[in-house]
């Protein structure tokens, strides 16, 4: 059977008329919520609501495990022998290499010790474990509950539309804003959801200002631990440090950034099928990846300063690190730990004795000096999509703009806390 | 019998529309009132983070020893002033959605105050044993408490008018 036009409009008409409603659509609260939350004028102080949210649960979930009973756990309470203790008095030679290796320094496991034995003991089934499972494995757990509340419930891409004005001045735009929060947890996923940006000069930049001035949720549990008073200025100056040096570099790279096209997802309700899911995902693949790391980082640590490769490393760099940061030199055995892991790095500065101007320094220098090796080898597994010369450019490149984000935001550091009366 | 409006006066619809302007209205003057609560909670909070000291009167505590009290104060600022601006035309859906995210606003952060207090009241001291004693467990819910844990049962009353919102919803639409 063959129609003419006529006809065509007329069947199209009666089937419109059976399965198309009209009606003048009403705005629900839920599409009035929609609307504030993405205009600036009313979505930044949600947003600070929602960051502020944010960072407390993460203080009082991390706080709650890591010094309510890991700390016990491991080092001891009234009437329990902690882990570190009991395998201090178990392990048969106490004088040998093995025994600092892998359960730490024996002055620590001495009667009339006083320190803090957990982070002190330093070795790698004693405080190596306690970092990994004690302080870095609450923090996470805490960081991406909350995130992946935030994802499900469609607020995390209006926070992007939000922040896309303010990105847009340093090259990037809002979707920046999803490996800035997750590197916040770690970096390694972080780096991974660059892809998200569309040309080379977003992924560079995006990628350099995380490995430098975004701590992962690791450090960041770990600095609430060692100088929970100081952790939201060493945060302020990070990210103050990201958004200068991302605008000198938005105007030194050459190429483009252009605009941002997002469809926003409607509101929903989080499931706990869908949260616990990608809960357990990600811890799992963090675990797998992070506490590896940790355990080798300790290892690799104590054997360097077995061989004296520590000390050796401390006197070469002495007068850079009196004199230009001011701060000890034993602050070098950290900042080699903090290529293998940042959090540990942090927690070996909490057992150095200095200043408060010193550790807070000290703090920032392990954030901006080097990527952690996981961090390091995603970057240039992503930097190889641009084939190996590519790569090549791309870690000089990084590699020049590290040193000198070191050199001045370290250093100038130094200068800026005596001005805000911190010594 | 004549067709007429749902909401016309002289009908029941009529009569119930008549009911819920007079709860939009109370409405407006509570959360008017909160807001400035609210907004000079916010005041204090930001004063004294920025100069320090501490006020402790009857239940309440504002302290700059206490973390974040800045951020707070700002929240606070900023939930005041979205109760205050949603003053005019309070039954529109526009000015309900910044009421309600007022008073999330005030959820998250007296929220996370009582979390805070439940995490804390379960484990035991430092060096002392695993768990809290039943004294100390309850101990630690004594005041005082931070301003946003008492701005917080007012600020329930917002649910009220969501649920009031969707009844009008459903009252137009039939």
């Amino acid at each position: 059977m063959v129609l003419s036009v006529d006809e065509r409009w007329d069947l199209i008409d009666k089937i419109s008329k059976q399965t198309v409603t009209f009606g003048e659509y009403r705005h629900t609260l839920k599409d009035a919520i929609a609307e504030i939350t993405v205009k600036p004028l009313t979505g930044i102080p949600i947003a600070l609501a929602v960051l502020y949210g944010f960072w407390a649960f993460f203080g009082a979930v991390a706080g709650f495990f890591t010094d309510g009973f890991f700390v016990k756990l491991f080092g001891g309470t009234e009437g329990f022998t902690g882990w570190i203790s009991w395998l201090g008095e178990q392990f048969p030679d106490k004088s040998g290499w093995l025994f600092y290796t892998l359960v730490g320094d024996p002055k620590v496991f001495a009667a009339d010790y006083a320190g803090d034995i957990c982070f002190e003991a330093g070795g790698v089934l004693t405080s190596g474990l306690f970092v990994a499972i004690g302080v870095v494995l609450p923090a996470i757990f805490a960081f991406y509950l909350f995130l992946i509340i935030l994802e499900d419930s469609g607020y995390l891409p209006r926070l992007a539309v939000l922040i896309d004005t303010v990105l847009h001045k340093i090259g990037l735009h809002g979707f920046a804003v999803v490996p800035m929060i997750l590197g916040l947890g770690c970096n390694v996923p972080a780096v991974a959801a660059t892809r998200n940006l569309e040309t080379k000069k977003e992924r560079f930049m995006m990628m350099t200002l995380l490995a430098i001035f975004i701590p992962c949720g690791a450090q960041i549990g770990v600095m609430l631990e060692v100088i929970p008073e100081y952790v939201g200025w060493v945060m302020l100056y990070l990210f103050l440090g990201f958004f200068i040096f991302g605008f000198i570099l938005n105007k030194i790279i050459p190429g483009r950034s252009p605009e941002m096209l997002l469809d926003v997802p409607p509101y929903r309700m989080p499931t706990v099928r869908n949260v616990s899911r990608k809960l357990w995902s990600r811890m799992r693949g963090f675990l797998t990846i992070a506490v590896p790391f940790v355990l080798l980082g300790v290892l690799l640590v104590n054997v360097l300063y077995l061989l004296g490769v520590i000390e050796w490393l401390a006197n070469s760099f002495e007068p850079l690190l009196t004199g230009w940061f001011g701060v000890p030199k034993e602050t070098v055995t950290p900042l080699i730990t903090a290529f293998m892991r940042k959090d540990l790095a942090v927690a070996q500065l909490g057992a150095i004795e200095m200043s408060v101007a010193q550790l807070i320094t000290s703090v920032v220098l392990v954030s901006l000096y080097f990527p952690c090796v996981a961090t390091f080898a995603m970057i240039i597994k992503e930097g190889m999509q641009d084939r190996v010369k590519g790569v090549i450019t791309f870690l000089i490149g990084s590699l020049l703009i590290l040193l000198a984000v070191v050199f001045v935001w370290g250093g100038l550091i130094r200068w800026i806390l005596p001005l805000l009366g911190v010594q | 019998m004549g067709w007429s409006h749902p909401l016309d006066s002289s009908t029941f619809g009529g009569a119930i529309k008549m009911n819920m302007d007079k709860k939009y209205q109370i409405g407006k003057f509570y959360f008017a009132i909160l807001g400035l609560i609210v907004l000079g909670f916010g005041i204090v909070e930001l004063l004294l983070a920025l100069t320090g000291g501490c006020i402790e009167h009857g239940p309440m505590i504002i302290s700059d020893e206490e973390d974040f009290l800045l951020w707070r104060g700002l929240i606070l600022f900023f939930a005041g002033a979205f109760y205050i601006s949603s003053f005019k035309k309070f039954s529109d859906i526009h000015q309900q959605a910044k009421m309600l995210m007022a008073s999330l606003m005030i959820w998250l952060i007296g929220g996370i105050a009582i979390l805070g207090m439940i995490l804390g009241s379960i484990p035991g001291p430092e060096d002392g044993a695993w768990f809290n004693t039943a004294e100390d467990f309850i101990a630690s819910y004594v005041g005082p408490y931070i301003p946003s844990l008492l701005l917080l049962p007012f600020s329930l009353v917002a649910i009220y008018y969501v649920y009031l919102n969707k009844k009008t919803k459903i009252i137009i639409n039939e």
